[in-house]
């Protein structure tokens, strides 16, 4: 059947949207190469990377998880992280006791140890479960990192994070695509990092 | 994340060409970090580039496909996702993105990798190889939409859900890259959006804008306003 007048111009629409956030993220290359430093010394210490967001943010977390348990790239060591947002019964159990804010920070209080990082995804920065998640990381002395987008909401005036990467759309799916492409390059410069010990100022043997 | 052992060989060759410091004895941090702004940088501009190169080869097919998408979802279908790995997160998010949007119409989606009891008993009884298509035969029926995703385009449990589903007169929207592997000689998929890279990663981030504008557009057909802000999405 004959594609309606108006789909075309949407088609160039979505896409056109796409561009700005997506030449944006050079911008940030600083940010993301002193973040994945500062990662690949927690990494050498034995520390893991405890993945959290809600929503869309979850799926995120998931694949944040799968990228440093299962590498892309054969060869590479099997780093150890953690998705918070997977077990449905926790998250809805906690949910249900404690309330929605809670899920997360629960789950950060059993897990965390000095060495690992918490990493809280929020498409807008104002996801309370995820501000709680940072903040309860931070206050156990974990590294943080935050990815958002928009004016980084919440998580920016409260500055609950160490490092914070936005991508710049105030449209959560675009922040979403911009994200990926930001967590991808962070697998990939960990590994850059971590594989050269001295340049971190960590022993070799970790 | 790694569906097809062939990809993750290229990309690996891609990364030792990127990062020549990496030979022992040779660097100093400021000159890694240095390098990896640059390989930043690159990848930023080949992502935006690779979007565009989309756009312009799939735009009309896009339009078309969202729009038989919509007819679907008018006629009371529902839409299932799947895919392994990243693509399994991606599976997710395009059923979280119809089912509960940002803006507009929620409708009806459902990712079978989801339930971890029905995907690990599919996994060891039966094999994992029908444990997308098992589902699809259980819930899915004529007028029902598969979403599969696969970077190689060569997961054998999309292959077999999607024959599955076209068996059952579901519309097929698969989303493969590099070449389009095995999915591009199915023969059963009404639509195959392949994402011309040979990196896992691009391919998967073009996907996702794939499955993102395709929801934007189904939307649009469905007469729902876009124009969605991230207040409110987490």
């Amino acid at each position: 059947m004959p594609v309606t007048s108006t789909m075309h111009p949407a088609v160039g629409e979505a896409f056109a949207r796409r561009d700005r956030a997506g030449r944006a993220l050079a911008a940030d290359s600083e940010r993301i190469a002193h973040a994945c430093r500062e990662m690949a010394v927690r990494f050498r210490r034995g520390g893991k990377l405890i993945v959290f967001g809600s929503g869309g943010g979850g799926t995120d977390a998931a694949h944040i998880t799968v990228e440093f348990m299962h590498p892309v790239i054969v060869g590479k060591k099997a780093l150890p992280a953690l998705a918070l947002s997977n077990d449905s019964a926790t998250v809805t159990g906690v949910s249900g006791r404690e309330g929605p804010a809670e899920v997360f920070a629960h789950q950060v209080r059993q897990w965390a140890d000095p060495a690992d990082m918490a990493l809280g995804v929020s498409r807008d920065g104002d996801c309370e479960n995820v501000l709680r998640g940072l903040a309860t990381a931070r206050e156990l002395g974990l590294f943080t990192l935050a990815l958002v987008g928009g004016d980084g909401g919440a998580v920016v005036r409260r500055g609950v994070a160490d490092h914070v990467l936005t991508a710049a759309s105030d449209d959560p799916a675009v922040v979403k695509e911009i994200h990926v492409t930001t967590y991808h390059i962070l697998w990939e410069l960990v590994h850059v990092l971590y594989e050269q010990p001295g340049l971190i100022g960590e022993k070799a043997t970790a | 994340m790694l569906d097809d052992p062939g990809l993750g060989t290229l990309a690996d060759e891609g990364a030792r060409g990127l990062y020549p410091f990496l030979s022992p004895g040779r660097a100093d941090l400021g000159a890694v970090l240095a390098e990896a702004r640059r390989s930043t940088e690159e990848k930023a501009a080949e992502i935006t580039r690779l979007r565009w190169q989309v756009a312009e080869v799939a735009g009309d097919e896009l339009a078309e496909c969202a729009q038989e998408m919509a007819i679907r979802f008018a006629a009371g279908g529902r839409l299932f996702a799947f895919g392994n790995g990243g693509s399994s997160t991606d599976a997710q998010e395009v059923a979280t993105t119809f089912l509960h949007p940002p803006c507009g119409l929620s409708l009806p989606a459902l990712s079978l990798t989801s339930d971890v009891a029905v995907v690990t008993a599919l996994s060891n009884d039966v094999g994992f190889d029908v444990v997308f298509a098992r589902q699809l035969a259980a819930l899915g029926r004529r007028g029902d939409i598969a979403v599969g995703l696969s970077t190689s385009g060569g997961s054998f449990n999309v292959l077999k859900a999607f024959e599955e589903a076209a068996r059952r007169g579901m519309l097929t929207v698969g989303l493969a890259g590099d070449q389009g592997g095995r999915l591009a000689d199915l023969g059963v998929l009404d639509y195959l959006f392949v994402i011309p890279s040979s990196s896992v990663h691009r391919i998967q981030e073009a996907q996702t804008t794939v499955y993102h504008v395709l929801w934007e557009l189904t939307q649009h057909a469905l007469g729902a306003v876009p124009g969605p802000r991230a207040r409110g999405a987490g």
